[in-house]
């Protein structure tokens, strides 16, 4: 089966099946009982069993969990098959039936409330798939979440909303500080919310390039900190007790979602348990016999105290959220005084690497790009490493043509070309409702209630991450000519 | 009675020659291997001699080695991860340019025909494509990940920009870009192999490509165009490349190169049983079912597996081997 993450992370290796010459370096801790020597080990079509005391007793399989894989430079295990296990179609209907999971911890957890955060990408590729409007398909999806159990099906504006707002501040920040020092490595600013991109950071560049990664956490991860930290209060729940699902649009968001650094030792959960992806909801209605258009629409929940339900909102700029944008003209307004300043993207090398200027009394003082694709991801780090960039932030994203083309959405039928489907879901985002992050009073309430205002400590908590290069080990079972 | 001769035996490298390449003039070869150097050769008199050693360019053992059309730049493929281009810009050979993105073992690069694109490929699966940007600059146009193990070799189309990839999958993918976003996309994987293909070559017309595997076979791949006489079925207006022929019971052991001469259409293996062959279609071969007789077997023609074999550019029908066995071996074609 063709791996479907992104390609930055297939050549991370993070997808290689067992190969014949590999294995798992991962130590693994063995508690030792007492026993004679000679075990007998009897192997059974569900598992290995002890039989040297005159019983069966089934031996402790060990376990890799994706964690492992993440922090582990070696092997890799078939990271696809150690999601199947946490992240799968199957895992969600369980846990929707049996209302309860088991955690990374192995301890078995009732759930009370389910929660489904969409994303716009992954709504707009199944209206495509299934012929819906956007509206349509965003309450079709609710009705069918629903009709499998879930409690709140919620849009994700919000944590987008934070999410630009917070990488617009860093920006000034870290403008600020390369001004101090124009040695420091504060720019370019890179945008972090692609996993694709920064989990090949991490593991092949490191050090050199994490620090100009941006710290703000990507709306999945702060949509995690909603649900887990403000919605369980707001309803009285231990985190745990809420299982959170994410609908996105590429695989690479599971690996996000499974990090360390997103796990909660406090609430000892993470903030997202299950991420589900356009294509495999397609495979899960298509399983069930059932056409999206045929499922009774439901509206979307409201979870922070607005007016009225949710509703699925686009924001200025690119499919992918339109980071480059929010951050140039908030930049352009608050450190040159420009409020009305213009963004005429130029195409450079090809169509997936644009850049955008503003200039000031004809002196060009800032210079932003979006590099989507694999291919642009390395050009940007070899430009960064001859010390070549002419950047003041650049929107990564590993997939050509950014989230709307994500790894996981819908594919094309056939006698569609990739690119006509990718053009159609662009004209799909561009009708949605504007979502404009500095007018949100939502925002505004939830920074000042749930956070205690901008710049405290618990909105850095809540709102900011941070990177780890993986140390690569070469073992000789992995070097094959 | 055809046979093959020695003209010279040269030594110099420490250890595995792995590669050998002619200058597109043929007067001047480049050797690579082991002992992570490149070492340029040239005739002075009747015997060809080392003019220049390239050192300190690469950390690890150096694969593969690759001039330009042009012949005024050389491409080295190292197992150190990178791809080093050199040029004699300055007087004496220099490396001014440093390719950066593969994982890890590159094993392979080759020039386009107009020199404005490269191609490399490793032990990460995938394939790149980089494109000549100005002075020593050269910008990735392509990763792609078709395979989905180790890829050995990479060949470009004697004529247009379509790129072709051998693997430790079994597989070879043939490629080209799409002028609307200027990505490139495999556009045909010829299976048939069954095991690791080593190698591969196009024939003059690039309508015809060699293949040679682990499995101890040679195959020949034919191209249907759209509309072809042949009525051989081609969906979405590209190439339909079919396995037309299969020469097995020839090797014994896996066969790590094949090259095609563009001037005689013979066809040389090298092969890990020490020894070189030579091919020739027969007269009355059919284009959709040609066939090949083995005409020179060069026993012995190295001491350990033969690694490379290259056909002198010009057609004068000299030929450079290397070996594991340390030595790189200048041999003249007679029919």
């Amino acid at each position: 089966m063709a791996s479907r993450f992104s390609g930055a992370l297939q050549l991370t290796d993070l997808d290689d099946f067992i190969t014949p010459s590999q294995e798992c370096i991962k130590p693994v801790k063995i508690e030792k009982t007492k026993t004679k020597t000679g075990a007998k080990i009897k192997i059974g079509e569900d598992g290995y069993f002890d039989v040297s005391n005159g019983q069966e007793q089934k031996l402790q399989k060990v376990e890799i969990t994706l964690a492992d894989c993440l922090a582990c430079s070696g092997c890799i295990t078939s990271a696809e098959s150690v999601l199947v296990t946490k992240q799968s179609q199957e895992e969600l209907l369980r846990v929707f039936s049996e209302r309860q999971y088991t955690d990374n911890k192995g301890v078995t957890r009732r759930v009370s409330l389910i929660v489904i955060s969409l994303s716009p990408q992954p709504t707009l590729s199944l209206a495509a798939r299934y012929k819906l409007s956007p509206e349509d398909a965003t309450h079709k999806l609710a009705g069918y979440f629903k009709s499998l159990g879930a409690d709140l099906v919620l849009d994700m504006t919000v944590a987008e909303d934070f999410s630009l707002m917070e990488a617009q501040q860093e920006f000034l920040q870290r403008y600020q500080n390369q001004q101090n020092d124009p040695n420091s490595k504060n720019l370019p600013m890179l945008a972090s919310s692609c996993p694709g991109w920064v989990c090949y950071a991490e593991k092949t560049h490191g050090n050199f390039i994490l620090p100009y990664i941006s710290s703000t956490k990507s709306p999945q991860q702060i949509m995690g900190s909603l649900v887990k930290q403000h919605l369980s209060q707001a309803r009285h729940l231990p985190a745990g007790e809420l299982y959170h699902v994410t609908v996105m649009p590429c695989y690479d968001k599971k690996l996000e979602a499974s990090r360390e650094d997103f796990y909660n030792e406090m609430l000892s959960c993470h903030d997202v348990d299950c991420v589900i992806t356009a294509i495999e909801l397609e495979q899960m209605l298509e399983s069930s016999g059932l056409h999206l258009g045929d499922v009774l629409g439901l509206e979307l929940d409201s979870a922070w105290g607005e007016a009225g339900s949710g509703a699925l909102r686009r924001h200025a700029g690119s499919g992918s959220g339109g980071f480059a944008d929010h951050v140039f003209l908030h930049a352009a307004e608050q450190l040159f005084g420009e409020s009305n300043a213009q963004l005429v993207y130029k195409n450079l090398r090809n169509p997936d690497f644009r850049e955008v200027t503003l200039e000031k009394d004809g002196k060009e003082v800032l210079r932003f790009a979006i590099a989507n694709g694999f291919r642009n991801i390395q050009n940007l780090v070899q430009k960064l490493k001859r010390g070549k960039s002419p950047y003041h932030y650049v929107e990564v994203m590993a997939c050509p043509s950014g989230c709307l083309n994500g790894g996981a959405q819908v594919r094309p039928v056939v006698g569609e070309s990739g690119r006509e489907l990718v053009a159609q879901l662009e004209v799909l985002y561009n009708r949605l409702p504007l979502a404009v992050p500095a007018q949100s009073k939502m925002l505004r309430k939830l920074y000042a209630e749930w956070l205690g205002g901008k710049d405290s400590d618990k909105a850095k908590a809540m709102l900011h991450t941070a990177y780890h290069a993986v140390e690569k080990s070469d073992i000789a079972l992995n070097i094959k000519w | 009675m055809s046979k093959l001769e020695l003209v010279q035996t040269l030594t110099g490298h420490k250890g595995i020659v792995w590669n050998v390449s002619w200058h597109p003039q043929g007067k001047i070869f480049a050797s690579c291997g082991e002992d992570k150097t490149i070492k340029l050769w040239s005739k002075e008199g009747q015997q060809w001699t080392i003019k220049t050693v390239l050192v300190d360019g690469h950390q690890r053992t150096i694969r593969e080695v690759a001039w330009s059309p042009c012949g005024n730049y050389l491409a080295s493929a190292s197992f150190d991860a990178t791809t080093a281009i050199w040029d004699k810009k300055s007087g004496q050979f220099e490396c001014n340019a440093t390719l950066e993105g593969h994982e890890n073992e590159v094993k392979s690069v080759a020039w386009s025909p107009s020199g404005q694109l490269l191609a490399t490929c490793g032990r990460d699966k995938s394939v790149w494509v980089w494109e000549v940007a100005g002075d020593d600059e050269y910008e990735c146009e392509s990763v792609l990940n078709a395979h989905h193990q180790d890829v050995k070799k990479v060949a470009w189309h004697p004529s247009l920009d379509i790129l072709a990839s051998a693997s430790y999958d079994n597989s070879v993918k043939l490629y080209k870009e799409d002028p609307s976003d200027n990505d490139w996309s495999c556009i045909a994987t010829l299976q048939s192999h069954e095991s690791t293909v080593w190698s591969l070559t196009f024939d003059k017309t690039g309508e015809r490509l060699a293949t040679c595997s682990d499995d101890k076979t040679v195959k020949i791949w034919k191209e249907y165009k759209p509309d072809n006489q042949e009525g051989v079925i081609v969906t979405d207006r590209e190439s339909v490349w079919k396995c037309v022929c299969t020469l097995s019971g020839f090797h014994t052991r896996c066969i790590y190169d094949i090259t095609w001469c563009h001037h005689t259409g013979l066809l040389a293996t090298a092969c890990g049983d020490d020894i070189i062959r030579i091919f020739k279609e027969s007269e009355t071969s059919d284009p959709n079912a040609p066939t090949f007789d083995l005409v020179c077997t060069k026993l012995n023609a190295h001491t350990q597996d033969v690694n490379c074999v290259a056909w002198n550019p010009t057609g004068n029908k000299e030929m450079l081997s290397c070996s594991d066995d340390g030595e790189i071996k200048l041999w003249s074609y007679t029919e």
